[in-house]
């Protein structure tokens, strides 16, 4: 080796030490801890639930085409089948983005995926089928946030009352159980204190990080008992009413320790933080009370958590479900459930976001996911097995559309169930140029 | 052309990071208390948050660490297992050429940070060390590490620092295993120029357990010095 090559290095190294640092983002809404799809996508991966009497009834991992000059754009190139269903619902990509791990919320099957090999035809890598023995009694593995050589999944129930007290639960990236954290509790609140008369619920959801305050946040949901409940059933059980979480919880990432409560009344769901290198906030959404969420460091240097805006008209309960932060912070997508409905929020003011669009994109619509350049939104259909919508209402699909800075543009469409595939969940990109 | 005594003023400039006026008198105050290992470092503007308390939170072993065969700087085959048991290694993959500068170079500007401050946590001299290993082998040979591990064993107070093994292999057959052991993601171009890798650092214990695993946005030297600061109260090092 010539000397001189050391110079690119060293070089750097001296420039690197007065260089504000930034942090690499995945599009949009993933683990910062990963590599980023900043150019276009090429393949969606969507976790689809199988359903009895369709297709070979299974749970499935589909990938579509979404390559520009492909032949093969907007179709299904490739289908895993994983044996069974186990509800299958939330995914995501360990931190070098080679793998990805899915998750059953019924059967706590874990399927992890090579996408790398082949990124045109991801195969199934390994299962965990040990989930809850591992963890120590934690059911439902629902988020799968990528921490650099590990998987932090959060649990949504717990298999002694199949209520919502729940965990996080930690992977290496061989799928070798770690550790598990359980969430505070009223009884037993690990040391965090409760913000405004907060009172821990031990629920459980999402799980994001803001890597440079070292913060932590978990939002929270509703327990195998409900979740696995007919819909209809389920909102004419006052019981079954009461078990939702109305908590967010502020973690040390680093130490893994629960540091402050929230109360966030009305199942908050998704987390996510924002990009900007002085953006010090998360947003979450609220599924039964329809509002948006800011959780924010006050001047103080406190994180504080206040309602921002109402989603659609809360009294018709429009449930929002996923969310999608533009990578330049500006504009939030937010989907509602029953209204079938996307939202568009300018959120450039995260303390008074206001909404700018709105579509209704099918009689149900849950997930939504937008490229990095934000020019490309993609929305999928289910919500849980035996949430979503009954007879002609129940459209499984996956929609394509182009954002043209005022109006969603129709791309392209794919009939799930006329596929014969099943119920279309979450989805992930995919691209080659990832693992060049 | 890039020279030693070049490298060795970058060695010297690392060292602005290095909060030496807030650390006279070693690392126990007036009152005999002794203060945390992290506080030799300045904080820095990326990392917006005090590092816990050593000791008071649990690090868990995430899996073992592979062993392998590798060449020092002499040239001479070891294992990485030999150099690792026994005592607290912060190991680090790099390859020469790399020019990403959240790549290699902020793993070594950090690491370069921590050998210089280690002169002033005598504590640490025996019981901790940084292996740093390429995976560019063809590169990276035994002449090439050499130079450029040449600034910290020509390195004056050297004794008073840290140890840091600075380690190459024969080729892809004997690096592949120990990179796919740990985890370290490496995609080589066609033009073999650039080899894309994600920053990784790994914490691994006396006993060979992985305890910590860092990437961007934790290659801070207070928080890594924290961790080693835990595992040597954990081991009863200090």
């Amino acid at each position: 080796m010539k000397r001189r090559e050391f110079g690119g290095m060293a070089v750097s190294a001296l420039a690197l030490t007065a260089m504000p640092f930034s942090v690499s983002a995945d599009e949009t809404c993933q683990s910062p801890y990963m590599p980023m799809i900043t150019g276009h996508e090429e393949y969606v991966y969507i976790w689809t639930l199988g359903v009895e009497g369709m297709g070979d009834e299974q749970d499935k991992m589909v990938t579509v085409d979404l390559r520009p000059n492909s032949d093969t754009r907007g179709q299904v190139i490739n289908s895993v089948s994983v044996g069974g269903r186990n509800e299958a619902h939330h995914a995501g990509f360990n931190s070098d983005r080679r793998y990805l791990w899915a998750g059953g919320l019924d059967t706590n099957r874990i399927f992890i995926f090579d996408v790398h090999s082949d990124p045109s035809k991801p195969s199934l890598h390994k299962t965990i089928d040990s989930f809850v023995k591992d963890s120590g009694g934690c059911v439902g593995p629902h988020t799968f946030f990528a921490l650099p050589g590990r998987m932090m999944i959060t649990g949504l129930s717990n298999d002694e009352d199949h209520g919502g007290r729940t965990a996080l639960v930690e992977y290496n990236d061989d799928g070798e159980y770690v550790a598990t954290y359980w969430m505070p509790t009223a009884d037993d609140m690990q040391g965090a204190v409760a913000a405004d008369g907060a009172v821990a619920d031990g629920y459980g959801y999402d799980v994001r990080a803001l890597i440079r305050k070292n913060i932590m946040l978990t939002s929270s949901f509703t327990g195998w008992s409900n979740y696995m409940m007919d819909f209809g059933q389920m909102l004419g059980d006052a019981e079954a009413m009461k078990r939702f979480g109305g908590t967010m919880v502020q973690w040390d990432l680093h130490t893994r320790q629960p540091k402050k409560v929230f109360s966030v009344p009305g199942a908050p769901l998704e987390v996510r933080f924002p990009w900007g290198p002085n953006a010090n906030y998360a947003f979450s959404t609220t599924a039964l009370t329809s509002k948006l969420w800011l959780i924010y460091e006050d001047d103080a240097g406190e994180w504080q958590a206040k309602a921002v805006a109402d989603i659609g008209n809360p009294a018709d309960i429009p449930l929002p479900v996923d969310i999608s932060l533009a990578a330049d912070d500006q504009t939030l997508w937010i989907n509602s459930f029953m209204d079938g409905t996307t939202r568009l929020f300018d959120v450039s003011d995260p303390h008074n976001p206001k909404q700018i669009y709105e579509k209704k994109i099918a009689s149900q619509v849950n997930m939504v996911s937008q490229s990095w350049d934000g020019e490309r939104v993609y929305y999928t259909s289910s919500l849980l097995g035996n949430w979503d919508k009954k007879g002609a209402d129940d459209a499984q699909y996956l929609k394509a559309y182009k954002w043209n800075g005022s109006e969603l543009v129709d791309d392209f469409e794919i009939d799930f169930y006329e596929a014969q595939l099943g119920r279309a969940h979450l989805m992930r990109f995919g691209s080659a140029a990832l693992y060049s | 052309m890039f020279t030693k005594p070049a490298l060795a003023a970058i060695v010297l400039a690392s060292l602005g990071a290095v909060a030496l006026a807030l650390w006279l008198g070693g690392p126990r105050s007036s009152l005999g208390e002794r203060r945390p290992m992290s506080s030799v470092f300045e904080p820095s503007e990326e990392f917006q948050f005090d590092p816990p308390q050593p000791g008071t939170y649990a690090l868990h072993r995430i899996k073992t660490a592979p062993n392998g065969n590798v060449l020092d700087i002499d040239g001479k085959a070891r294992t990485l297992s030999e150099i690792t048991l026994g005592k607290i290694s912060l190991v680090s993959f790099v390859y020469l050429n790399c020019g990403d500068i959240n790549g290699c170079p902020l793993a070594m500007a950090t690491l370069f940070d921590i050998h210089d401050a280690s002169m002033l946590v005598p504590e640490l001299r025996d019981k901790v060390q940084l292996v740093t290993l390429s995976f560019d082998p063809e590169r990276d040979t035994v002449e090439a590490i050499e130079a450029f591990a040449y600034p910290v064993i020509s390195d004056g107070n050297a004794d008073k620092k840290l140890e840091w093994h600075v380690l190459t292999t024969s080729g892809q057959a004997e690096l592949q295993p120990i990179l796919n052991g740990y985890g370290q993601a490496v995609d080589r171009s066609k033009d073999q120029e650039n080899i894309s890798h994600l920053l990784r650092i790994f914490l691994v214990d006396g006993a060979g357990q992985i305890r910590n695993i860092y990437g961007l946005g934790l290659i801070d030297p207070r928080l890594l010095m924290t961790d080693v600061e835990t595992l040597m109260m954990e081991e009863g090092l200090i």
